[in-house]
């Protein structure tokens, strides 16, 4: 993505060490970052812990941002760093997840247990809701959501319709469309 | 294709996100700690090659020398170890905001000591561990928002100091509330010690510059407060006599300021006027509600600055305006975009005010700038019908 050159003129200056610069970037994109964050970690302190990271190690790896937009860059290391987060603060629960999909299992919910949607979110793991964060709050395509996360387009779109599936089936939508 | 469930994920996850609704300056700080060069591990080289050099002298000084070493240098080390801990280098005393200690560092406050001197008074916060990563910062006013509560609190004094210590909590014994009989600090309270963010607020009889300093063995943090005007060696300008005229309208004040209500529907900026009255510079910032919304001030803070120097919001682009002093003036929840039609460069070219313009207008935050012909002290009023934010800057 190209750059429009007021903004090519501050990464230049981050370039040469220019701390400035580097907060300018962090006031333009942090908040958007860390409201992704947040909706995968469900959890502020997580959120600002991930961003953090995610611009420490921005600072330390400017050398790797190619002569583009650096917000696509932002956010492919605030995804991960989400993730990552998410992973080592639920280890139990991914453990489970892993354990639950391994024997073919699935959580029922019954119809009087229906959840808001926030509450389904929760249920979804933090790969999903990082799919479904970038797609539907970011408004990536599913083809951007896939080269942020890393992951074959077709892969993709297999993990938002198994994450909208999961949020139908937790909030009792999917019976409305039967 | 997008169905409905599809249209309400969406909307969910949008009004999910703008709970968070701005980047807490709290993280900003953290971020910043993070990048800031580590001047003890750039040392570290020097610092090995000149113990190097050291006992390279010292084994020539044994050969060539033996009863130096035998005789002369342990008196020296003893006389050095008998003197007491020689005082820190005088640093000034400025009115700006402060961040320092160590990031990541987890310590405990132990205690905190008061004690006057001579032109200043002195607060002790001593740790347990290293001095934690903090935050001081100073305020127009003695009262302070109570962490997690939310609750407001008021110390003894008129103007105030907040002090937040990251990944740090108190020791039992360590007093909530003091009422120390100083000059300028009248009050030192714990406004908040929540997960390990230890905060207080400190109530001061007026506005005053500060030093702060560093101390190792054991860890302290010192803040001296002036008590006296010549202490203040640098920056803000004490505020002069307030012309009687303008008597009622409050006190100048050489801090920051801030105010209004950051809440409801954007408001619409609709004029900015500029005049001189005797004894200020006036700048007034008029707004309107959008059809059908409450009228309300949105909040606003007030930047000092020692140049006429901006940075244009969100382009990044220098902008320099007249003058050798600078004001900033940033509304959160406000825009000018459709509503306002008047000049956004002004030159009136007043005895301070020399410049007012426009830095930026980006996601409801609406930021101006003034170029001033010198540091001057502050006045605000907020007032209504219309909504309008005055700022009087003081003229000599």
């Amino acid at each position: 993505m190209l750059m429009d050159p007021t903004l090519g003129r501050v990464i230049e200056r981050w370039r040469d060490g220019d701390r400035d610069a580097f907060e300018e970037v962090v006031d333009r994109y942090g908040l958007q970052l860390l409201r992704t964050a947040r909706l995968i970690l469900r959890d502020q302190a997580l959120a600002e812990d991930a961003i953090q990271e995610t611009f420490l190690k921005a600072w330390q790896r400017i050398g790797s941002l190619r002569d583009e937009d650096p917000g696509p860059w932002l956010t492919r290391i605030a995804m991960n760093e989400s993730i990552s987060t998410y992973r080592r603060r639920h280890r139990f629960q991914a453990l489970t997840e892993r354990f639950g999909r391994l024997g073919g299992g699935k959580v029922e919910v019954s119809t009087e247990a229906r959840l808001d949607l926030a509450q389904a979110l929760d249920r979804l793991t933090a790969e999903q809701r990082a799919a479904v964060a970038l797609h539907y709050y970011q408004d990536l395509s599913v083809e951007d959501t896939a080269r942020l996360l890393k992951v074959p387009v077709d892969t993709m779109k297999s993990r938002l319709k198994t994450a909208l599936r999961r949020l139908r089936e937790l909030t009792g939508s999917d019976e409305a469309l039967a | 294709m997008s169905d409905d469930f599809e249209r309400n994920l969406r909307e969910h996850l949008h009004s999910e996100a703008e709970e968070t609704r701005e980047f807490p300056r709290r993280l900003r700080g953290r971020i910043r700690d993070g990048i800031a060069p580590r001047t003890r591990a750039r040392m570290a080289p020097q610092l090995a090659l000149a113990g190097a050099l050291v006992l390279v002298a010292v084994a020539v000084l044994v050969v060539r020398n033996p009863h130096v070493i035998f005789t002369d240098v342990p008196s020296t080390i003893k006389s050095i170890f008998q003197q007491p801990t020689p005082s820190p280098t005088p640093q000034p005393f400025t009115c700006t905001d402060r961040s320092g200690g160590t990031t990541g560092a987890s310590s405990q406050l132990s205690t905190i000591r008061t004690a006057p001197h001579d032109g200043y008074d002195r607060i002790v916060f001593e740790f347990s561990g290293q001095i934690p990563s903090y935050d001081l910062s100073r305020q127009d006013s003695a009262t302070f928002v109570r962490d997690a509560s939310g609750q407001p609190v008021t110390l003894d004094g008129s103007v105030g100091i907040k002090l937040v210590f990251r990944n740090t909590d108190a020791a039992s014994g360590v007093q909530a509330d003091a009422k120390p009989a100083l000059i300028s600090v009248k009050e030192i309270a714990q406004i908040g010690n929540f997960e390990r963010v230890l905060s207080y607020g400190i109530g001061l009889a007026s506005s005053q510059c500060v030093r702060v300093l560093e101390l190792s063995g054991p860890a302290r943090l010192v803040v001296d407060v002036a008590t006296t005007a010549s202490a203040s060696t640098t920056a803000a300008p004490t505020p002069l006599p307030t012309q009687p005229a303008a008597t009622d309208l409050g006190q100048f004040s050489c801090l920051d300021h801030s105010g209004g209500v950051d809440s409801g529907s954007a408001m619409q900026l609709t004029h900015v006027r500029v005049a001189h009255q005797a004894g200020f510079d006036r700048i007034v910032f008029e707004f309107a509600p959008q059809p059908g919304a409450t009228a309300h001030l949105p909040a606003y803070t007030l930047s000092r600055q020692a140049s006429a120097k901006f940075i244009k919001d969100p382009s990044g682009q220098p902008v320099t305006m007249r003058g050798s002093a600078g004001l900033r003036v940033v509304f959160h929840g406000a825009s000018g975009a459709t509503s306002y039609s008047e000049s956004r460069d002004q030159t009136p070219n007043l005895p301070v005010v020399q410049e007012v313009a426009q830095l930026g207008d980006f996601e409801a935050v609406l930021s101006w700038g003034a170029g001033l012909s010198r540091a001057s002290c502050l006045r605000t009023l907020e007032l209504s019908n219309p909504t309008r934010l005055v700022i009087d800057v003081q003229t000599p």
